[in-house]
């Protein structure tokens, strides 16, 4: 076990380090947030507070997820760039091992998105989040941190299988951003569109967390925590069987390697 | 550590097959079968080094790419050290190493000494012994001093060593090198090759892929020839050569030589195949046949005109049983 761990540490380290050095991380989490973010601050600052929060967390909360998400996938494209995927999957260590280890480096990466992101909201636009409740809002962040991860760690190693894959699950990334709430509530959706969004765990957590930041908001916060919580956990089971299907496809195909 | 189910051979395979499954065609898509390997048998002995030598396409790398079980075959076994490469793939791992070969499958931007920890863990070796074997093959491999430089900065053959000191980083029972002198200069594969050859007589297994004849017939034990997919020969490299022990060469370097010329040479009862390669400013005509003192003796008369450069001929090699073997198999 402490080996596991131990593998999945230096993971963490060596992604956190490629990452340190790669200038499209930068345009991840600092910015295609802030553009992102300028433009809702532009559009929800004017309609008042119960939509501020969407402006002010909204930037921050697109680049979190789409590093968390997509970095964990593009560093498996990078992988096979390197001629480094084939070693990293053929050694004894589980590859779902070496994933949480990347994917808890996007994860810390993707929540430095909210640093510029507010910082826009303050110093640009005065926009500030006036009723925030601390508690609530760290443990909201924390749920949503949850969520992605959980994503993340369960739709990488679709990376590994097709040399193609990424263009299909960078789709997904930007359909999040819209079915699950980023930038506006889901009640503005199309009615037959929302029952996608409720069977992903990111719209009730990011629910919870404008919740937590809005001024008389209604709702029951700890019951959208237990919904992403529950629908995470789901995820993972059915990523258990994802990796195992992974690890026999990736060896049919021979799609490991570049060519 | 499990232990090992009892085996003769480090490495068994028996009518091993891969067919990779592809699509022709953009909107009429149709699906494509290409067979690598089409049913192959290998029975490899511990502390052998091993070469499997064919063409570019010919099964070498699949072969390999299965018994690291990077791949799985269509049908057939496969064994490393009793281990089936399908169902035990953990146990296979942990007792094996493998080097590709280029300049691939390393992290450029991060030192050698960070690639080699990282892999380190991912074998899950403890840290003692991970920090004392980094430096102990450092050493041996001559990068010590240049670990922590970042790998982009390092030339090819630092970089090929620094891919060898990766696979052995476990204290592999039996390491897989696929083509690992590939774009080497000539003092650093033979240096590569010294270093080879004494890792199996310290009793590693060692499985080595080449189209390098010179590097099989100086290294090897023993050597299989692949063509599309099939073992067309197997045995010593002595005995390979055996096998057109009655095939001389005879070698002429001439400034030019037509296509006529060279029919008029294939046309010869004795010649079995005629190869022209460039070397520097010349060409150098290679003729395989099975009486060589009397091709020489047709040489003016047949190419009448052309100024020889340099006429000899030879005992045929490695290289010139490789060539007859591939041009019989196709």
């Amino acid at each position: 076990m402490r080996s596991l761990i131990r593998a999945a540490w230096r993971s963490f380290e060596m992604s956190t380090r490629l990452r340190v050095v790669s200038p499209w991380a930068y345009l991840n989490w600092l910015v295609f947030p802030v553009i992102f973010a300028a433009i809702g601050l532009f559009v929800l600052t004017s309609s008042g507070y119960a939509r501020v929060a969407y402006g002010v967390l909204g930037g921050g909360v697109i680049g979190f997820w789409s590093v968390t998400y997509l970095d964990g996938g593009n560093s498996i494209q990078e992988e096979r760039w390197n001629g480094t995927l084939e070693q990293i999957f053929a050694v004894p260590t589980p590859l779902v091992v070496i994933v949480i280890g990347k994917i808890l480096g996007s994860l810390l990466l993707g929540l430095l998105a909210f640093i510029p992101t507010v910082g826009l909201a303050y110093f640009g636009f005065h926009a500030v989040l006036p009723a925030l409740d601390p508690l609530r809002f760290a443990v909201s962040l924390g749920v949503l941190s949850f969520s992605f991860f959980i994503i993340a760690v369960a739709l990488t190693p679709l990376f590994a299988i097709s040399r193609s894959a990424f263009t299909v699950l960078n789709g997904l990334e930007l359909g999040v951003y819209g079915l699950c709430g980023f930038m506006f509530p889901v009640s503005q959706l199309p009615q037959w569109l929302q029952p996608i969004s409720y069977a992903l765990s990111p719209t009730w957590a990011t629910r919870a967390l404008y919740a937590s930041a809005t001024p008389s908001a209604s709702g029951d916060i700890a019951g959208w925590w237990l919904a992403t919580i529950g629908l995470s956990a789901l995820y993972l089971v059915v990523s258990v069987a994802l990796y195992r299907f992974v690890e026999v496809r990736a060896r049919v195909s021979g799609e490991l390697a570049l060519a | 550590m499990p232990s090992d189910p009892p085996f003769r051979h480090a490495i068994e395979v028996a009518d091993l097959r891969k067919v990779y499954t592809t699509t022709r065609g953009t909107f009429r898509r149709a699906k494509v079968e290409n067979v690598a390997l089409a049913g192959i048998d290998l029975a490899i002995a511990p502390g052998e080094l091993f070469g499997l030598l064919g063409p570019n396409g010919a099964g070498k790398t699949t072969t390999v790419k299965v018994l690291t079980t990077l791949l799985l075959p269509t049908s057939g076994t496969a064994r490393v050290l009793g281990h089936d490469v399908v169902s035990a793939t953990g146990d296979v791992r942990r007792r094996i190493g493998f080097v590709f070969g280029g300049e691939r499958g390393l992290y450029w931007r991060l030192s050698g000494y960070d690639n080699l920890r990282y892999f380190a863990d991912l074998y899950r070796i403890p840290p003692q012994v991970s920090k004392r074997r980094i430096g102990e093959l450092l050493e041996v491999l001559g990068l010590a001093g240049r670990e922590h430089d970042k790998v982009e900065g390092y030339s090819r053959g630092m970089k090929q060593r620094l891919h060898l000191a990766r696979g052995l980083l476990n204290d592999p029972d039996v390491l897989f090198l696929d083509e690992p002198t590939i774009g080497l200069d000539p003092v650093g594969a033979r240096d590569l090759r010294v270093l080879i050859r004494g890792l199996a007589d310290h009793g590693k297994t060692i499985f080595l892929t080449t189209h390098y004849m010179f590097e099989a017939d100086a290294i090897c034990d023993r050597v299989a020839v692949i063509k599309k997919g099939r073992i067309v020969a197997e045995g010593t490299p002595s005995s390979i050569k055996q096998l057109v022990g009655d095939i001389g060469v005879v070698e002429f370097e001439v400034d030019t030589i037509s296509q006529e010329d060279i029919e008029r040479l294939q046309g010869l009862d004795t010649v079995s195949s005629v190869v022209v390669t460039e070397r520097e400013l010349a060409l150098v005509v290679t003729i395989h046949c099975a009486q060589p003192a009397e091709v020489m003796t047709q040489l003016g008369r047949l190419l009448d005109g052309i100024a020889f450069r340099r006429v000899s001929a030879r005992e045929a090699t490695l290289e010139d049983a490789y060539v007859e073997l591939i041009g019989e198999a196709s």
